[in-house]
């Protein structure tokens, strides 16, 4: 029988190794072994992120690396999540997502994505290329906390003024998150988003930067 | 020395013989809502027609007092024409681009590129619009432009695949970026036959933000050298993003200029290329040109600053954004006219 501290080592380093199987090797034997999935996730896959974040910021890992590191994370989630009851993750939120119409990447979106996984979202993902009303109805339909939106190029970014503007007339307290290429910080204030990542670089850094305060709140909340 | 035409000023430029004043113009999309509508033509029906794409091409420069015509102005033209269907967003009232909603292709060793590639879909209207706007603007020089073969992957399967397979399957990734470069050889060779004056190969998705500078040392860089070498003057190479890093890498594949995005610093990049590489691009085509926050003077500002850090000529960081805020798109082009007059390579 495997410590904790080793498990969770484990399941770090496999992240951030990028070892699908590494992780979901010591996820398995975690759950087996009878460990508190929330605790591992939190403890062995997020924080593997957080370092994964880290590696990105200081230019040693890039967008490849990235991926492949939220691989083996989600080979250990997969795992563990099913298993967490609801009732402990503290939070009971919901998030609607996705790329806007025009806009056929998803690769910002799928790394905001896992922050929200990995926190115990219920997420509503609604891809790709996703028409401006889809976001709304979705919104209307699930009652979600926030909407994240992303465009990769400016040729789209403006579709999101409009659903923005459609969400908050209909419900003013929704948390509006906007993330892609060509989206700044002046961008996002002009159209009365709440946040916003800046790229699919941005996304990366920010998208762990959240994992690694929603581990400091946990711990301090300890 | 009299007064160039753009054509004149452009290609001596790219020769790097005197000019008149710098030019304004780009190797990436130039169209503009005004030559739109001034083509009273609707912009999901412009992608598809040799006639619209021409005259809107041109009515964008005209009315805008641009250096130059770009054509075309999505891309998706090479994936539709191996066999992917587009969405033209026929429907819709916004400015969207052709896209490509679903790939044939799951996998990167089930790719095909046909080898009459330039007779299938939307390529052929390409040469007709050539020929149509040297007939409407034989003052204004023709631009036309690929994507680089990383980029263009990326169009034929799912980006996070070859991102990932640059690791995991990197002899696969390596090959079909070797059949996409001799696709864009023969692609960018066509358009010059027919008549372009010159092409610019734009890899926006190799930035230092996405792909380490080492990868793009390793599999890129020997790319764009071959196509580059394989095309005829005058030639550029465009990164978006981070370009910093990647700079000196960039002005050694053998391009004519170079070009970056708004994220690059003036100032940096001309100090890593030193006085003698054509060095241009940056303009934010959000914020100065289609932000109705963004003062005139501020854009005017803008423009000298760039001019001042060591631009050769101001073009749009990335292709410009149609809904332009008219009176700030003019005052780019003026002061680029009126404050440019010192070309750094007289």
């Amino acid at each position: 029988m495997a410590t904790k501290e080793e498990l969770l080592e484990r399941m770090k380093n496999g992240v951030i190794e990028y070892q699908e199987d590494e992780v979901r090797d010591a996820a398995q034997q975690a759950l087996d072994e009878g460990y508190v999935p929330l605790e591992m996730i939190m403890d062995g896959l997020a924080a593997g992120m957080v370092v994964v974040g880290e590696l990105y910021d200081r230019n040693e890992y890039f967008v490849p690396e990235v991926l492949m590191c939220a691989d083996a994370l989600y080979a250990g989630l997969a795992i563990l999540r099913p298993h967490v009851p609801k009732s402990t993750e503290g939070l009971n939120a919901q998030v609607v997502i996705g790329s806007i119409q025009g806009d056929v990447h998803d690769i910002g979106k799928n790394l905001v994505k896992m922050m929200f996984d990995v926190a115990g979202w219920e997420v509503h993902d609604l891809g790709r290329d996703v028409p401006l009303e889809k976001f709304v109805e979705e919104q209307l339909r699930t009652d979600s906390e926030v909407v994240a939106m992303s465009a990769m190029m400016t040729t789209t970014m403006l579709g999101m003024k409009k659903v923005i503007k459609m969400i908050k007339e209909k419900n003013p307290n929704v948390a509006i998150m906007l993330g892609g290429a060509p989206v700044t910080k002046d961008v996002a204030n002009l159209f009365g988003a709440d946040g916003y990542a800046e790229s699919a670089g941005n996304a990366v850094s920010e998208g762990i930067k959240m994992i690694g305060r929603l581990r400091e709140m946990r711990n301090k909340g300890k | 020395m009299t007064e160039l035409t753009s054509k004149e000023r452009v290609l001596r430029l790219l020769r790097k013989e005197s000019i008149d004043t710098m030019p304004f113009f780009s190797g990436m999309g130039m169209l503009v809502m005004p030559g739109i509508e001034k083509a009273k033509v609707k912009f999901a029906t412009i992608h598809t027609d040799a006639e619209r794409m021409a005259i809107s091409a041109v009515w964008s420069a005209r009315l805008m007092n641009f250096d130059c015509v770009v054509i075309p102005y999505d891309m998706t033209m090479e994936s539709e024409a191996m066999g992917n269907q587009i969405s033209l967003y026929q429907d819709s009232e916004d400015i969207l681009y052709p896209t490509i909603p679903q790939k044939i292709w799951t996998d990167l060793d089930q790719v095909v590129i046909p080898k009459n590639i330039t007779e299938l879909g939307r390529l052929p209207i390409l040469p007709k619009a050539i020929e149509i706007i040297k007939r409407e603007a034989p003052d204004l020089p023709l631009g036309c432009w690929q994507l680089g073969p990383f980029t263009q992957a990326g169009q034929i399967l799912e980006l996070d695949q070859i991102l990932k397979g640059v690791f995991k399957q990197k002899a696969k990734v390596e090959k079909l970026l070797d059949d996409l470069t001799d696709m864009i050889i023969k692609i960018g060779q066509y358009l010059q036959a027919a008549g372009c004056d010159y092409i610019t190969l734009r890899e926006p998705g190799v930035a230092a933000d996405l792909l380490s500078p080492k990868t793009f040392k390793d599999i890129i860089k020997p790319r764009l050298t071959r196509i580059l070498d394989s095309w005829k003057s005058p030639k550029l190479l465009h990164v978006c993003g981070q370009t910093e890093p990647l700079l000196a890498m960039m002005a050694d594949c053998h391009a004519d200029g170079l070009t970056v995005d708004a994220k690059c610093n003036v100032r940096k990049g001309r100090e890593i290329l030193g006085p003698d590489v054509l060095f241009m691009g940056n303009l934010d085509t959000y914020k100065l040109t289609c932000d109705e926050k963004t003062p005139k003077q501020v854009v005017i500002d803008v423009v000298k600053d760039m001019i001042d850090g060591g631009m050769d000529a101001i073009m749009p960081g990335c292709d410009l954004w149609p809904a332009i805020i008219e009176e700030n798109m003019k005052a780019v082009v003026d002061t680029t006219h009126t404050y440019g007059t010192k070309p750094t390579h007289v």
